[in-house]
């Protein structure tokens, strides 16, 4: 045993010295060359979470972009739309010195000081869809109008359900800065309205499991709600379970983003319409953006992108064009 | 995983002398510190002017701090053939707690740094003490027990706050402790470091350490033996809840925020980094070194792959793989170990 503790200690003392050693001069990071500099024609996206059709689609916008003014694209997400797992791939992201950085930061604040160490690093950043407390450090942002969209959410409610009555959102997670947007949009309007009643916001923390039970739920407590607004992909794909479960008929379910899982809710009609970001529009003004930047040419710091709402109707057209890709 | 587990089929040989190099042959945290270093020669190589930095390096190293002072707390646990699945959830209500008080009191100073910290340590003490009372008193498996204080002590959370995360730490707590450096090590590394240094001497060096592998190895005779089990099972579970409140002011410092909506796979990366260091999941085994070294294998990986640009995806494939072949290597040479001494496995 005795040996064992002091090979232990050996060796943690040596890992010690070997760290102690090896950070002995983080001031080398500010004259490194490749960051920023010229021929660096690397831009790196940062998605909020992988595997989500919404940030796919994104992708293919700025990979398609990217190859037209010649630039390599290389993107990694979290496992979940969390923090505390983007924050160690942004910090690697920034150890690898790309020449821009286009980021969907998971938190306001947890965010900050991660991406501002990317800035300060040389490197260009963009913020897509999601922004931090004080973007002041970020050469453009670029969102949909987020409120606007929360609006346009309460409309195809109105529109579907003129008479008015009981109204629910089920929502993500709070502090994602784009989401409390949507709600804020959808309250404003749904309270300008009489005719409707508002029963509040519930959370359902990105999985669409809880979504289902928390439809169900307030399904049996409120069983004439007319409308839901469901703030995300999976908030949408859960509360349709949620309604089909609970037995609920002739509810009107407004769901934000156009996955193709969505899309499908729309074509059996558990899913009355679907209000679409268009995230390849935000990936290829952020390539712009991020061009811009560093080529010297003018620069626009915040962007706000459209909407299409789809229905039923128009899925054949416009709508069918502004719908998620699974790849690209 | 239950307390009253079958003996381990290795025979102890601690009492006999072994040479230093068989010694050293024989401790799995040194095979397994002979992956990591294979796996950072590997980037090295792959992406030298970027990996290899002390930037990249102070990234890591900041990134599994709070990873680290939670793994120091269930090496303690496993060694006794328990399992701490509530740490992360006990690390965001501590963060709640510590956050609410600081956000009441105002102030952006030392002091109020201070009563967070207090109260995050308690707080997580007291969950911890929960865990302990339940395994050891109730006799409740601890997988059932933790997977329960998982579900409540995260609803406690939410329910203090409403599902919405408050963003009040301190400005000395992130400026100092979050994002605060000394001689260029970041303060938060620092801070890990003297913990998991501690915890490596009160395991190795102590009685309470003796006693934690005693009971891991064989609780029966542990008790036979004349050691106060539940007290020390108390102690343990209490000392993996105080880590966890601890990191849960960490956390804070570090991300502005309560996260709680996250860590919700902080418990299983800090099992499976313990595990990967060579603690067994049978108990009785393992060392602080060994964690620490399980800690930074998907930490390292992670990194290189961001740097390298491989999908985040096979980082995940990659993790599982070592550490299923972390254990079975490790039982390989336990059942050699077991036949006889010389035959190696290696």
């Amino acid at each position: 045993m005795r040996n064992t503790i002091t090979l232990t200690a050996l060796a943690a003392g040596a890992s010690l010295a070997l760290a102690a050693c090896s950070t002995g001069a983080p001031s080398d990071d500010g004259t490194a060359p490749a960051a920023g500099g010229d021929g660096n024609k690397e831009i790196a996206f940062v998605q909020g979470v992988a595997g989500d059709e919404f940030y796919i689609t994104m992708e293919c916008g700025i990979k398609e972009k990217a190859a037209e003014l010649g630039y390599t694209v290389k993107t990694q997400g979290p496992q979940k739309f969390d923090p505390t797992l983007q924050k160690p791939i942004v910090d690697s992201v920034t150890a690898s010195k790309p020449a821009a950085l286009l980021v969907a930061p998971t938190d306001v604040e947890a965010m900050q000081a991660p991406l501002e160490q990317a800035a300060q690093a040389g490197i260009k950043v963009v913020l897509v869809d999601t922004t931090v407390n004080d973007p002041s450090f970020a050469v453009s942002q670029i969102s949909s109008d987020n409120v606007g969209g929360g609006a346009a959410a309460f409309e195809a409610i109105k529109a579907a359900k003129p008479a008015g009555g009981k109204v629910l959102v089920i929502s993500t997670d709070p502090g994602v800065s784009t989401v409390d947007a949507r709600v804020k949009g959808f309250e404003d309007a749904v309270k300008a309205d009489t005719s409707f009643s508002y029963l509040g916001v519930q959370y359902s923390h990105n999985d669409p499991a809880t979504a289902a039970n928390l439809v169900s739920a307030a399904l049996q407590k409120d069983p004439d709600i007319v409308g839901i607004f469901a703030t995300n992909l999976f908030a949408a794909e859960g509360s349709a379970t949620g309604v089909r479960q609970a037995g609920g008929e002739d509810i009107t379910i407004v769901g934000f983003d156009a996955g193709p899982n969505q899309i499908k809710a729309l074509e059996a009609g558990t899913v009355q319409a679907l209000v679409a970001q268009q995230p390849s529009t935000i990936g290829s003004d952020g390539v712009e953006q991020a061009d811009a930047a560093l080529s010297g040419g003018s620069v626009t710091p915040t962007i706000q992108t459209g909407f299409t709402i789809i229905t039923k109707e128009n899925l054949s057209g416009e709508g069918g064009d502004a719908a998620y890709k699974s790849s690209c | 995983m239950t307390t009253t587990s079958t003996p381990p089929q290795t025979i102890e040989t601690t009492a006999s002398h072994d040479g230093l190099l068989e010694r050293i042959k024989s401790m799995q945290s040194v095979w397994i510190l002979g992956v990591l270093v294979v796996i950072v020669a590997v980037f090295g190589a792959l992406s030298p002017t970027t990996f290899l930095t002390a930037g990249n390096i102070t990234n890591i190293a900041q990134n599994v701090s709070i990873w680290a002072v939670l793994a120091v707390g269930m090496t303690f646990v496993i060694i006794t053939s328990g399992i701490d699945l509530s740490v992360g959830s006990v690390l965001v209500v501590s963060s709640v707690v510590a956050a609410k008080s600081m956000d009441a009191m105002g102030g952006q100073g030392w002091s109020t740094a201070l009563i967070g910290l207090v109260l995050a340590v308690i707080v997580g003490l007291g969950w911890g003490i929960l865990n302990g009372f339940l395994v050891a008193k109730a006799k409740v498996p601890p997988l059932i027990v933790t997977l329960g204080t998982l579900s409540v002590a995260l609803g406690i959370a939410q329910i203090i706050t409403g599902g919405l995360d408050i963003r009040a730490a301190p400005d000395v707590l992130q400026d100092n402790i979050g994002y605060g450096r000394l001689a260029g090590i970041p303060a938060i590394t620092i801070i890990a470091l003297i913990v998991v240094v501690v915890g490596g001497i009160v395991l190795h060096r102590t009685r309470f350490g003796r006693y934690t592998y005693a009971i891991g190895s064989n609780e029966v005779s542990a008790r036979r033996v004349g050691i106060n089990v539940d007290r020390k099972l108390i102690q343990i579970y209490a000392l993996s809840g105080l880590l966890a409140g601890f990191a849960g002011i960490l956390s804070l410092a570090q991300y502005g925020t309560t996260t709680i909506a996250g860590q919700s796979l902080t418990n299983l990366n800090v099992i499976a980094a313990v595990v990967i260091g060579g603690t067994s999941i049978f108990g009785g085994q393992g060392s602080m070194f060994g964690s620490m070294v399980g800690l930074f294998i998907p930490a390292v990986l992670q990194s290189g792959f961001v740097i390298i640009g491989v999908s985040p995806y096979w980082q995940t494939v990659a993790v599982g793989t070592i550490l299923i072949a972390a254990v079975y290597v490790d039982q390989q040479r336990r059942a050699a170990a077991t036949r006889g001494k010389g035959v190696s496995t290696a």
